[in-house]
């Protein structure tokens, strides 16, 4: 049963609109990237399989809305469904602009964000990764957040593994979601597994067939 | 009976979307399976779901098809294959799959007892996601370029959110529309998508949309200069303006407010992708002012804000008033602001100009930033006097004070005429507020003599319009016009900044005539027994360091201050200026006037005053008053004494100590700390001198304390 469990690893990812969360998961699962902006709506997800310690799992990333407003400035007009997708997490990702002051300076709203609605049973251990993305923008010289001043403020917050990506020229990201992973598996499983609605049936279905068949 | 229908019909729809739910489960193991062609299944799915038509769980299921259908939709580079055809099949699928859903939504609003109509509303706005996930769907589809979106996408999308004539749906569904594609495609399809705004509902809050896409659009511009080429290129201005001069016409019913917020977003666009054009920032400000135009002055608070925002952008936007006043169309537009909101932003205008150190430089631009702060430099016609707050007046009046510092040119020649401008405005501007306006003109136009004075050698000459004779004469007539107001006070202090000035560049005769128009207004205006104090330790003040004037001139003036002290009323006032006048005699230059004999008169006339004070207050309180007065004096006869006045003797100190002495001792003599420190530190200073010997030293020796 516990190896069941184990097969979905929950990742989370939040940051500010614009930050490119979209473009990280894409550039991660499909190896593509479009240098346009387009807004996601409501929850999205991708899936990919991965090899952790010789074990195949299924790497399910989503990128949530956030419920409480307490940035109007952004895209909450596309976020009304969502609580339900928090539950069960592994890992959360927080995202922010390293040309943006204002998406680093959020990232203490998002992981408070994340706590509240995730309620993990241990916040205090709950595993976290940063990514400080756009590395490449003006060959770094519009860069406002300094990697030193990221860094401090990953190990404040319990020493938070931290990347600069990419998404773009795909610098980091491999290593970045490979570190995801693991962290996501260090967590303990939750009580209840949640799989919600939208989960794949891709992996539900090879299970099946693996063990008593289709039921047709 | 009812119960059992409701319940029948409820378990047969559930048990319909369950087996949809795993149909579609099915379906997508199939095409993993790939023994059929992708878009074949999907076809079939997206059929297949028809079959669910309650709106909720049609929704959930066919956003269920939307989400699992994701990553197996044929595209470019997909393993279910991504040909052209079978990518029109992939968008034609989402699309499909998003006019149904989208027909499902707008169902549920009219599905249901009416009074529950609110809730459900608000349940439908929860559900909203659903149907924008297609368009996000279709954003992701790398197949769909900007051929298929301009061709396929856009019409289908738009062609069903006006067909759908539901508010929500087609305020929710714009906006995602604008958000979920890029900034690239909006921009080629602007007539398309613009096109479809006045076909909207009427309650659909189209300039929201608007102004959202134009702010998109200034975020995409502001992003790099590279996209700049993109905007002109299809002409993105005309074509905004045009859309923007549709809705407002097709809408008479649109709020004020809502029009200039419209213009605001226009504006803001304008600014950041055609900051060198500053004609369309004209022709926007004009557009505003047509609209305006055909209204009644705006009482509206909302559009007021509006207005102002529209009238800041430029300024924010350039950091410089100048460009501002290039906009001929600007000052139009303030015309249409309440008094209040016009002052506000004239405000606003004077803000910007102190905070950036914008110095406005030639009388022209003087005139059109006088003409568009008009609201402060005078009174308004209509304008309602109650509602004036005293302090904001002196706020407002002194933020035009200081504006008037930042009228500045280099160039003497210009500098004069922007002086003669201001001195144009601020004439008109009426007794309450020359009071404020004056000072800074006059010191402004003295700044211009002085720097005048300096460069003198290589401009003089009476053909030379800026000389210092010409610019007092016109301070002359701006100071007297401060006679309306009246303000004696201000005058004279002015009066006497002029006459110092003139000394400083050796013109006796206008130093002179300042001088008699200062005792004049003394005599004739400055009534307040205070404020006659006041007035003659000024013009002691500036008469001591005057130094151009001959003996008789001198003479006439001192004469005359020393005879206004010592017609003061109160006797300890008499005294103190008195005393004060000594200094008129004895100025401590290299070739100042040096009258020792003079200095005594004062000083010994100072001490018959304070006699006659001691003595009144003998008589009126029974107790002498405190002896201030003479220790006062004693400090006078020390400063001579020690600056080398012949006629101050040590005996005379000598004596003036005993004299304080005693009256201090004397039964009926008041007692105050303050005097008994200053005298003791006084005596303690003649002792401090006395030890420390030297020349100072040997001279107060007969000094025994």
């Amino acid at each position: 049963m516990a190896s069941r469990r184990r097969m979905l690893l929950k990742v989370i990812i939040l940051g500010d609109s614009g930050v490119g969360k979209t473009s990280l998961m894409n550039q991660y699962v499909n190896k593509k990237f479009s240098n346009q902006y387009k807004a996601t709506i409501g929850a999205d997800f991708l899936t990919k399989e991965i090899q952790v310690e010789d074990r195949l799992f299924t790497l399910q990333m989503l990128i949530l809305p956030f419920l409480q407003i307490w940035d109007t400035a952004g895209q909450e007009r596309f976020q009304s469904l969502g609580v339900a997708f928090y539950r069960g997490a592994d890992c959360c990702v927080l995202v922010y602009d390293v040309n943006v002051v204002k998406s680093f300076d959020n990232l203490n709203n998002w992981r408070e964000e994340f706590l509240i609605q995730a309620s993990p049973s241990d916040p205090e251990n709950f595993p976290f990764v940063v990514l400080g993305n756009k590395i490449d923008v003006d060959g770094g010289n519009s860069r406002v957040v300094s990697e030193k001043k990221a860094k401090a403020w990953c190990a404040s917050k319990g020493n938070i593994p931290y990347f600069e990506t990419s998404a773009k020229e795909g610098i980091n990201v491999e290593a970045a979601f490979e570190c995801i992973a693991k962290n996501a598996l260090k967590n303990e499983p939750e009580e209840e597994i949640y799989l919600p609605d939208t989960v794949d049936m891709a992996g539900s279905s090879r299970l099946q067939s693996s063990s008593s068949g289709c039921e047709c | 009976m009812r119960l059992r229908e409701d319940a029948r019909s409820l378990i047969f729809t559930n048990l319909c979307s369950m087996l949809g739910t795993f149909f579609l489960g099915l379906g997508s193991v199939y095409i993993k399976s790939k023994e059929a062609p992708a878009k074949d299944i999907l076809k079939d799915l997206v059929e297949m779901c028809r079959g669910i038509q309650h709106p909720v769980r049609g929704l959930f299921l066919r956003n269920y098809l939307c989400q699992i259908s994701r990553d197996k939709l044929p595209d470019i580079g997909s393993e279910y294959g991504g040909d052209g055809d079978s990518i029109n099949d992939a968008v034609e699928f989402v699309l499909q799959n998003f006019t149904e859903m989208n027909k499902l939504w707008v169902r549920m609003h009219h599905q249901g007892p009416i009074r529950e109509k609110e809730k459900r509303e608000k349940e439908r706005s929860e559900l909203r996601d659903l149907v924008g996930k297609n368009l996000h769907v279709l954003s992701q589809i790398d197949g769909v370029d900007l051929d298929m979106y301009r061709d396929t996408v856009l019409p289908r999308a738009l062609e069903q959110v006006v067909n759908c004539k539901d508010d929500l749906a087609q305020h929710y569904l714009m906006d995602c529309i604008i958000q979920v594609f890029p900034d690239e495609y909006h921009l080629q399809t602007l007539e398309t998508l613009l096109g479809a705004c006045p076909q909207l509902q009427p309650n659909v809050d189209i300039k929201m949309v608007l102004s959202q896409l134009m702010d998109r659009l200034s975020n995409y511009a502001a992003s790099s200069t590279e996209v700049l080429p993109e905007f002109l290129q299809v002409g993105a201005f005309a074509k905004l303006s045009n859309a923007i001069g549709k809705v407002i016409d097709s809408q008479p019913e649109m709020p004020v407010f809502g029009s200039i917020t419209l213009y605001v977003s226009l504006l803001t666009f304008t600014l950041r992708v055609h900051p060198d054009r500053l004609d369309y920032v004209d022709q926007v400000l004009a557009a505003c002012v047509k609209k305006l135009s055909c209204l009644p002055r705006i009482e509206d608070k909302k559009a007021t804000k509006q207005i102002v925002a529209l009238l800041s952008a430029p300024i924010e936007k350039y950091n410089d008033i100048d460009t501002a006043l290039k906009l001929s169309n600007y000052p139009r537009v303030m015309d249409h602001l309440d008094n209040a909101t016009n002052k506000v932003m004239a405000v606003v205008i004077i803000q910007s100009i102190m905070k950036n150190n914008t110095y406005i430089s030639t009388s022209d631009k003087v005139d059109a930033l006088f003409e568009l702060i008009k609201g402060l430099i005078r009174d308004m016609e209509d304008t309602d006097d109650e509602e004036l707050d005293e302090d904001d007046f002196k706020e407002e009046q002194n933020s035009v004070a200081r504006l008037i510092h930042m009228l500045y040119n280099d160039d003497p020649e210009e500098m004069l005429k922007i002086i003669y401008a201001v001195r144009k405005h601020i004439l008109l501007g009426g007794h309450k507020r020359l009071v404020f306006t004056v000072p800074p003109l006059v010191f402004s136009a003295l700044k211009l003599v002085r720097r005048l004075h300096c460069q003198e050698g290589d401009v003089i000459g009476e053909d030379v319009p800026a000389t210092p004779k010409k610019i007092f004469q016109l301070l002359h007539q701006t100071v007297e016009a401060l006679s309306v107001v009246p303000s004696p006070e201000l005058a004279l202090r002015l009066y006497l900044q002029c006459a110092e000035a003139a000394n400083d560049c050796d013109l006796e005769p206008v130093a002179y005539a300042f001088f008699t128009q200062a005792f004049v207004l003394y005599e004739e205006e400055v009534a307040d027994s205070k404020a006659q104090v006041t007035a003659i330790h000024l013009i002691i003040g500036t008469l001591q360091r005057m130094n151009i004037f001959g003996v008789e001139n001198r003479d006439t003036l001192t004469h005359k201050a020393t005879g206004y002290s010592a017609k003061l009323l109160k006797k300890p006032d008499q005294c103190r200026a008195v005393y004060a006048c000594s200094h008129l005699f004895w100025v401590d230059d290299q070739d100042g006037i040096k009258d020792g004999e003079r200095v005594l008169l004062c000083l010994k006339r100072a001490l018959r005053i304070a006699n006659a004070a001691q003595q009144m207050a003998n008589v009126t309180r029974g107790s002498s008053g405190p002896v201030t007065l003479f220790v006062e004096i004693l400090n006078k006869y020390i400063y001579f004494f020690e600056k080398g006045n012949p006629q101050i003797t040590s005996s005379a100190i000598q004596g003036l100590i005993e004299l304080i002495m005693t009256e201090m001792q004397s039964d009926n003599s008041l007692s105050e700390p303050s005097m008994d420190a200053f005298f003791s530190s006084t005596l303690r200073y003649i002792q401090f001198q006395k030890q420390k010997g030297g020349v100072m030293g040997e001279k107060y020796e007969p000094v025994k304390v």
